[in-house]
């Protein structure tokens, strides 16, 4: 582990990443408690105030510091926005695993389902599940999460059978070693890698998807300071505050940037190839 | 291309079309708890409800209701909206045909910006200029649309005061003022497509390059107009067809946020009305138009791919 | 003079310091003589090519003088440089399959060359290409032409090549492995096409290869390079028969002979396998699909105690599906009869016959996980078949690799070392019969010759019978008690390898054995 990280650190990509992440898990953690001020705090006197002294990155249409409301909101944002990639994941795994390992015609019958459901696109899925589950940060991470099944079954399934037609696993099932071995041993530790840098890139999608169903307000909720709904309710006072836009809209995207930078160097630092 | 791949093709998007139609009417009709109820709000009698769920057919096993719901879909009639009473099938239909000028239009001004830039980033490999079209489009596929749209409202409707922020002029009343209102809608919608399909371009670009046959053809002493317009730019433009057809995917999401923006009342926005009014039938009516459209659409380009890639053989 | 090159050296520079591709390499081509370049894989062999044909990376640096007749190839520019390249210096590839656009039609990929350098109008050009493919004996040429390349043949595709160098009526043509793509057959008929075409336009060439023996065959003068540096020039006849530097003499020891026998024994009486009418199928017919011809018909043969039995054929003759079905690998009909029972489904193989049948795979690369230290790889058979842990130091000994390999990844190894850890991997459960598909197919000819040695090695200490599946004639003449050749999925012949040359072989198996003759001296 420490290896790779060392591995990781030694790309630009995976350095510039990990130090982005690093902040961003800092106030995913601790912004509550390092915020400037109490991110409900209403200020009828500070409305619109621009970013100064006061308020660093200025405070909103009811005079709340809108720093304050971005690293409590961190965690709202990314936390679910990582629940719901890992969720996704997990339950793409276990299909495209299953797929992979059963073969002929029950592989084929799973995946031309899992086609047939990707052409519903993520945010429709995310919509209709929304709309039947009611509105909320919990629901939106649910729905993301099932959204983001069928894609991952299919990379799942792929890199395993790019794995189990490599000769090391013929030479296992030759040597008549069991289910088991051949799964856990020899395929999982060369499936895992891709599916790490597959979910990486997801959690930027995962970050940008939530954001989005709060904007359009179905996820967080009022009075919330979920990134996505701030931009919301800052549309109206555009003229205003520009920059109560401005900053949780940089927030979205230096957190999709710090995943995405992170999946391109991880896929450098997990090729074998390169440690030598 | 066989007549029987093109068969069997074709009994995808059917089936397709099935697995789509089940979940949506599993999702919408199965989980939430009552139509009857948020049909006539909670303060109904017991009465009403239950006469109402007689007319629906509520009662009736579930499979009943599901085969009445997609015979009728698939005839266009996707029953009446719960919020105006209309007809949801032709109202979606409209929407649609809204949507997919939106939707036409980026693509086209995708395509016009997206393929040149990945082509010259790829032929500036390494330099400057590849960097920095790295780097913007890095930037493009980490922003949501909605942020994209609000910038690009800033910017172009406060701050220039150059093109309207939201409103739709159906294109039949005023093709320039139509046009106008479509401007800003078109440009959030492809500046996201370009970030994603210019990067594809460059990396197809690049492996073709480096190819064999663009090296035998070098070292064959083909100038280098030829080589780069015969041999290479078809190589490495094939398999964007599909890269395309899969962002037709993010297209209708981008859609949905768009419209809801800029106010145009295409297929996305009348779903999330439907979403936010939980008006069920509107829900299902959008979801499948939606979902038909995005599975003809991937069955297109594969048709496509497969006549214009001469390598692939379909039997 | 042709080509004269003097003192070239080349190296390239990267991140991780100067790697020097070729050191002070001299030599000349005359008019009409063909020079063969002979060197095995990093020898700098291709980066001569690509500098004669000004094809460099720009982190090379190069010394030293190329001339093509009267000019200085490194001074041209670009102008100068497209006056050269395929007009008066011609190439034919290694692979036809990737040095052919995909998705242009075979004959537009001639015409063009033809309207270029010999200033044809497209009508011309088009005739004109139709003769060239005529000289290169391909029949019926206006049809082919408007074939695309997946929808020709290998041998086709280097004939369109070959045809395409030639009709531009170079001074030089430089052929880069022209045959290592193509099957035998294939190969042999490519090199006689070389010979009547050299004959008839008198052109020069630089033929590169890492085959010694059939360097010999084709060029008048031999050049041996190793290590970017030329170790010996002369003629092929006394450079085989009288190598004078150690290198040229391990490269010549090296070359399979089948006059020269490395297994004098017999083979002891008694059956370890016995193959009654297998057959092997992929896939079975579908829905709207027919169903795929079978890998291989109905094939018996048996392996004793200590024998080898070379199984020949060619790419998609179903050889490695025999290996499949032996090793459980792929369903089969028919039976195997080994340790007293009869087997007819890979579930009915036990843990003895798994432990008694062991294979060694052809691709180095791939045949070791790679997320698995050499040590955690030799452990497996060692648990499952009953071994103890302490026998991987003799392993790896037995093997002639340094016992802290264990701790070592596979992709630190070389692919010769990687082979050598799956022949210790396949020997540590102590089987009676090894299956080698194709085990030295993707090592160069010295590395070769050091694993067969190995392999006879072990086969003297453990008395192990060998199915050696391979497509080199000539070496499974050198090892073989007795061998079966397939073709199509056929077993078409076998029999003991002494008689594998008689008159009553059958047809295609002389064909064989005809297109790989013995090297000269």
């Amino acid at each position: 582990m420490t290896d790779l990280l060392r591995r990781l650190l030694r790309t630009p990509q995976g350095a510039v990443a990990v130090a982005m992440l690093a902040l961003i898990l800092l106030l995913c953690l601790l912004g509550p408690e390092l915020a400037p001020r109490d991110p409900e705090a209403i200020d009828f006197l500070g409305r619109f105030r621009p970013p100064g002294a006061e308020n660093w990155l200025g405070a909103d249409q009811l005079g709340r510091d809108v720093l304050s409301r971005l690293m409590v909101g961190a965690r709202a944002t990314v936390l679910l926005a990582l629940l719901a990639t890992l969720l996704g994941t997990l339950a793409g795994a276990v299909i495209g695993t299953l797929s992979a390992y059963l073969g002929g015609r029950w592989d084929e019958a799973i995946m031309r389902n899992v086609d047939a459901v990707m052409a519903i696109p993520g945010l429709l899925m995310a919509l209709l599940l929304v709309s039947s589950l009611g509105k909320g940060s919990l629901n939106a991470t649910l729905a993301i999460a099932i959204a983001f099944t069928p894609g991952m079954a299919r990379v799942t399934r792929s890199v395993a059978l790019a794995v189990r037609a490599q000769d090391y696993v013929k030479a296992a099932l030759a040597r008549g070693e069991g289910a088991a071995f051949i799964v856990l041993r020899e395929m999982l530790p060369n499936v895992v890698g891709p599916m790490i840098v597959e979910a990486t890139i997801r959690v930027a999608f995962a970050v940008m998807l939530f954001a989005t169903l709060s904007f359009l307000g179905l996820g967080a909720q009022p009075p919330a300071p979920e990134w996505g709904l701030m931009v919301a309710e800052a549309r109206r006072f555009v003229h205003q505050a520009p920059w109560i836009i401005i900053a949780p809209s940089v927030a979205i995207a230096l957190t999709a940037i710090a995943f995405n930078l992170l999946g391109d160097g991880l896929r450098d630092a997990l090729n074998p190839r390169d440690e030598r | 291309m066989s007549a029987s791949w093109l068969l069997r093709r074709l009994l995808l998007v059917v089936y397709t079309v099935l697995v789509v139609s089940v979940l949506v009417f599993g999702i919408t009709q199965v989980l939430p708890a009552d139509a009857a109820v948020t049909l006539l709000g909670e303060n109904a009698t017991p009465e009403a409800l239950a006469a109402l769920r007689l007319r629906l057919g509520l009662g009736d096993p579930l499979w009943l209701q599901y085969a009445r719901w997609l015979g009728g879909a698939l005839t266009g009639d996707f029953g009446l909206s719960m919020r105006t009473g209309q007809p949801v099938g032709p109202m979606m239909l409209v929407a649609l045909s809204r949507s997919l000028l939106l939707a036409g239009l980026a693509l086209a001004l995708m395509l016009m910006v997206a393929i040149p830039l990945g082509l010259w980033a790829a032929l500036r490999q390494g330099r400057a200029a590849d960097l920095v079209t790295g780097l913007v489009s890095y930037l493009g596929v980490s922003l949501p649309e909605f942020v994209i749209a609000t910038l690009v409202v800033m910017l172009f409707a406060d701050r220039l005061q150059w093109l309207p922020a939201t409103g739709y002029v159906p294109l039949t009343e005023d093709v320039a003022d139509s046009l106008a209102h479509l401007a800003l809608p078109v440009l959030t919608v492809s500046l996201i497509m370009v970030a994603h399909v210019s990067r594809m371009v460059r990396s197809e670009t690049i492996d073709v390059l480096h190819s064999d046959y663009i090296r035998a053809a070098r070292l064959k002493g083909l100038p280098g107009r030829s080589i780069l317009l015969r041999h290479t730019l078809r190589n490495a433009l094939l398999p964007v067809i599909t890269i395309v057809a899969l962002d037709v995917g993010y297209l209708l999401g981008g859609i949905i946020v768009v419209e809801e923006i800029f106010a145009i009342p295409g297929i996305g926005r009348q779903l999330i009305v439907a979403v936010t009014a939980r008006d069920l039938p509107a829900i299902q009516a959008g979801a499948m138009i939606m979902a038909v459209t995005y599975a003809l659409a991937s069955t297109l380009a594969d048709i496509a791919y497969a006549l214009l890639d001469r390598r692939i053989r379909y039997d | 003079m042709i080509l004269s090159v003097e003192n070239f050296s080349l190296s390239y520079r990267s991140g991780a310091g100067v790697r020097h591709a070729l050191r002070d390499v001299s030599l000349a081509i005359g008019a009409g003589e063909v020079l063969g370049l002979v060197g095995e894989s990093g020898s700098g062999k291709s980066s001569l090519a690509w500098s004669i044909m000004r094809h460099l990376p720009r982190t090379a640096q190069e010394s030293g003088r190329l001339r093509l007749g009267d000019v200085d190839l490194r001074g041209l520019d670009a102008a100068g440089l497209a006056a050269i390249r395929g007009r008066r210096i011609g190439m034919v590839f290694q692979d036809p399959s990737t040095a052919l656009n995909p998705t242009l039609r075979l004959g537009e990929q001639v015409i063009e060359v033809l309207m270029r350098h010999r200033g044809l109008s497209r009508a011309e050009a088009r005739d004109a290409a139709e003769e060239a493919l005529r000289e290169v004996e391909l029949r019926e040429p206006a049809a082919l032409m408007r074939r695309f390349p997946h929808e020709a043949s290998g041998g086709e595709k280097q004939r369109i090549l070959i045809a395409s160098a030639f009709a531009t009526r170079p001074e030089l043509i430089l052929f880069d492995e022209p045959t290592t793509a193509l099957d035998v057959i294939t190969g042999a008929r490519i090199l006689e096409l070389f010979a009547r075409l050299r004959e008839r336009t008198g052109v020069a060439a630089l033929y590169i290869s890492h085959d010694l023996a059939l360097v010999s065959r084709v060029a008048d003068r031999v050049a041996v390079l190793r290590q970017g540096a030329i170790v010996e020039q002369g003629s092929p006849g006394a450079v085989f028969r009288t190598p004078r530097h150690p290198y040229t003499r391990q490269l010549v020891a090296a070359v399979p002979r089948p006059d020269r026998r490395l297994v004098t024994d017999l083979p002891a009486p008694e059956r370890v396998l016995a193959v009654q009418g297998v057959s092997v199928h992929y896939a079975r017919r579908r829905l709207f699909r027919p169903a795929p011809p079978p890998a291989t018909q109905p094939t018996s043969f048996s392996i004793r105690a200590g024998e080898i039995l070379g199984v020949v054929g060619e790419s998609g003759s179903g050889k490695s599906s025999l290996a499949r079905a032996l090793t459980g690998l792929a369903r089969f009909e028919g039976r195997i009869e080994a340790l007293d029972r009869a087997i007819t489904h890979p579930r009915a193989m036990r843990r003895d016959y798994r432990r008694t049948v062991q294979i060694v795979f052809q691709h180095p690369d791939s045949s070791l996980n790679p997320r698995m230290r050499i040590g955690e790889i030799l452990t497996r058979p060692l648990r499952l078949h009953g071994g103890s842990l302490g026998e991987i130091p003799r392993l790896l000994e037995e093997v002639r690799l340094p016992a802290d390999y264990a701790r070592k990844y596979p992709h630190q190894l070389s692919g010769g070392e990687k082979q050598r850890v799956a022949i210790a991997r396949a020997f540590a459960a102590n089987p009676a019969l090894v299956i080698c598909d194709e085990i030295t197919a993707a090592l160069d000819v010295s590395v070769q010759a050091q694993v067969i040695e190995l392999l006879l090695e072990l086969r003297r200490r453990h008395g192990t019978a060998y199915l050696f599946i391979t497509h080199d004639i000539n070496l499974i003449r050198q090892i073989a008690h007795r061998i079966a050749v397939m073709r199509a999925g056929e077993m078409v012949d076998l029999r003991e390898a002494a008689q594998i040359g008689a008159a009553d072989a059958h047809p295609y198996t002389q064909a064989l054995i005809a297109a790989s003759p013995a090297p000269v001296g």
